[in-house]
């Protein structure tokens, strides 16, 4: 009887925060439509994130480039079908290691940070600090992260991708001695915009995950030091597997 | 403002932390608030806020039901200023974030009232002792001049030096500006000295209430050993 009642508290406590979270969305929406937006605070966000953000995504991209063309070889290799690499490693890149990379690396570097901060803002009144001076809070916290990360992860994507060709082929062309003008021109042959514009697609999607999903867990986190953990936890959990699921239909859809 | 709380009742999971508070906060006067760690006396000044709502009862703002929350202030417990914003930006917090800039002067002249050095203008909050950090959120809740301030545990973690300056400091800020101050408190000293009317919330009702002069005279067991910090 006890087991039955427990697995009962349990769905309905996760079906609850189902329905909050889908709330929470709708907020969101509702409240991005609606003045006030604070615009000063929205750059300097992005700006935050842009910055704080390219060493990772730079050293993502050139070492996923750089393994993705040495796996590549050695497979392709048994078959005589080195000349593919070029293609392999650009599409490869641009319609999946790319967003789905990027977005699990961001999900750990900007999504933690989030939850983290606005947990921290919750554990010590500052969100109440907020609503006493009339300032509503989807506006001050929520929609700068959600828009700045929604907008800065295409950018972070084409610019692992570009990184992640160019790993690809200075570990083509100097270790596996591919002619460098060749490995170039087969890339830009290859690549359609379709390619490209699929990946982009994929990080905005995973940016809105990662943002919305660390703004919810750091709002509605537990107090103390452990909500916060908690918190920065289950946003970077929680973002990871959605990426990774919802990776796969975003696949389907442009299959 | 005068504000009336009837039969106010209001549970977190099916658990009741007011059960049924009844009082009144008369205008342009200091209410304060008594009750041990954990009896809801932030819940309760929280709900006359409008932060939280309530499960029944009634609370009438100058007899009417609805409120604009803008004629309210709070004092938070630890200041609860924004880490990431500078000492001015933080006082004029709502003019800062709608990008007015020619708070200054008001600025200025808050934290001469409160007793703050100017050269802390472009400080963070960190780098404020927590005496300077509760002189700065007090500067915060008057910059809009509310009506009404609530001060949660404003002497909490000072020490008795700093705890009496704040005190004095309330004191002033209060008469000066001829404003309804609602205050929670442990410390029986800063009642006496702060407040004109008190409660005693116990297990989620009122036990007591009276004359902050006539506190130390209170006839009620609980309230007794609560002064005298002996358990009931």
């Amino acid at each position: 009887m006890k087991l039955i009642e427990n697995i009962g508290k349990f769905l309905i406590k996760l079906f609850s925060s189902f329905g909050k979270f889908i709330l929470f969305i709708l907020f969101f929406f509702k409240y991005l439509f609606k003045p006030k937006f604070y615009l000063k605070n929205n750059l300097s966000y992005f700006v935050n994130i842009f910055i704080s953000s390219i060493p990772i995504i730079a050293l993502t991209g050139i070492f996923s480039g750089m393994v993705l063309a040495l796996q590549s070889y050695t497979g392709f290799s048994r078959f005589s079908a080195e000349s593919a690499i070029p293609n392999i490693v650009v599409l490869t890149l641009t319609r999946e290691l790319g967003p789905v990379l990027t977005g699990l690396m961001i999900s750990a570097r900007v999504g933690s940070s989030i939850a983290a901060e606005i947990a921290t803002m919750r554990v010590t009144e500052q969100i109440d600090a907020l609503k006493t001076l009339n300032t509503n809070y989807y506006n001050y916290l929520v929609t700068p992260r959600v828009l700045s990360l929604t907008l800065a992860l295409p950018i972070f994507v084409t610019l692992v991708d570009f990184i992640g060709v160019m790993g690809g082929y200075i570990v083509s062309v100097h270790r596996l001695g591919f002619n460098d003008n060749l490995y170039l021109l087969n890339t830009i042959d290859f690549l359609s915009l379709g390619d490209y514009l699929s990946g982009i697609f994929k990080a905005f999607t995973f940016g809105f995950i990662i943002s919305i999903v660390s703004c919810y867990c750091g709002l509605f986190s537990d107090k103390g030091a452990f909500g916060v953990g908690s918190a920065t936890t289950n946003a970077v959990v929680i973002s990871s597997v959605l990426i990774l699921s919802s990776n796969y239909f975003l696949t389907e859809l442009f299959f | 403002m005068k504000i009336e709380i009837k039969n106010l009742k209001k549970k977190f999971n099916e658990n009741f932390v007011l059960k049924d508070i009844s009082l009144t906060l008369e205008k342009n006067k200091s209410t304060i608030i008594l009750g041990e760690s954990g009896c809801g006396k932030s819940v309760l000044i929280k709900t006359i806020y409008k932060l939280f709502g309530f499960d029944s009862g009634s609370i009438l703002y100058d007899g009417k039901s609805e409120v604009d929350i803008d004629k309210f202030s709070m004092l938070f417990q630890y200041g609860a200023l924004f880490d990431s914003l500078k000492i001015s930006e933080n006082i004029a917090f709502t003019d800062f974030i709608n990008n007015k800039t020619n708070f200054e002067r008001k600025v200025h002249s808050l934290m001469n009232d409160v007793g703050l050095n100017k050269s802390i203008f472009n400080r963070y909050p960190s780098e404020l002792s927590g005496g300077m950090k509760k002189r700065v959120a007090l500067a915060r809740a008057l910059y809009k001049n509310p009506k009404v301030i609530f001060l949660d545990e404003p002497t909490t973690g000072l020490d008795p030096i700093n705890s009496d300056k704040i005190n004095d400091l309330i004191l002033k800020v209060v008469a000066k500006r001829k404003i309804t101050a609602v205050t929670i408190t442990h410390d029986i000293k800063s009642a006496i000295k702060t407040g004109d009317k008190y409660y005693f919330i116990d297990n989620g009702i009122i036990q007591d209430n009276g004359d902050c002069k006539k506190i130390l005279k209170t006839k009620n067991k609980i309230f007794k050993s609560f002064i005298s910090g002996a358990k009931y």
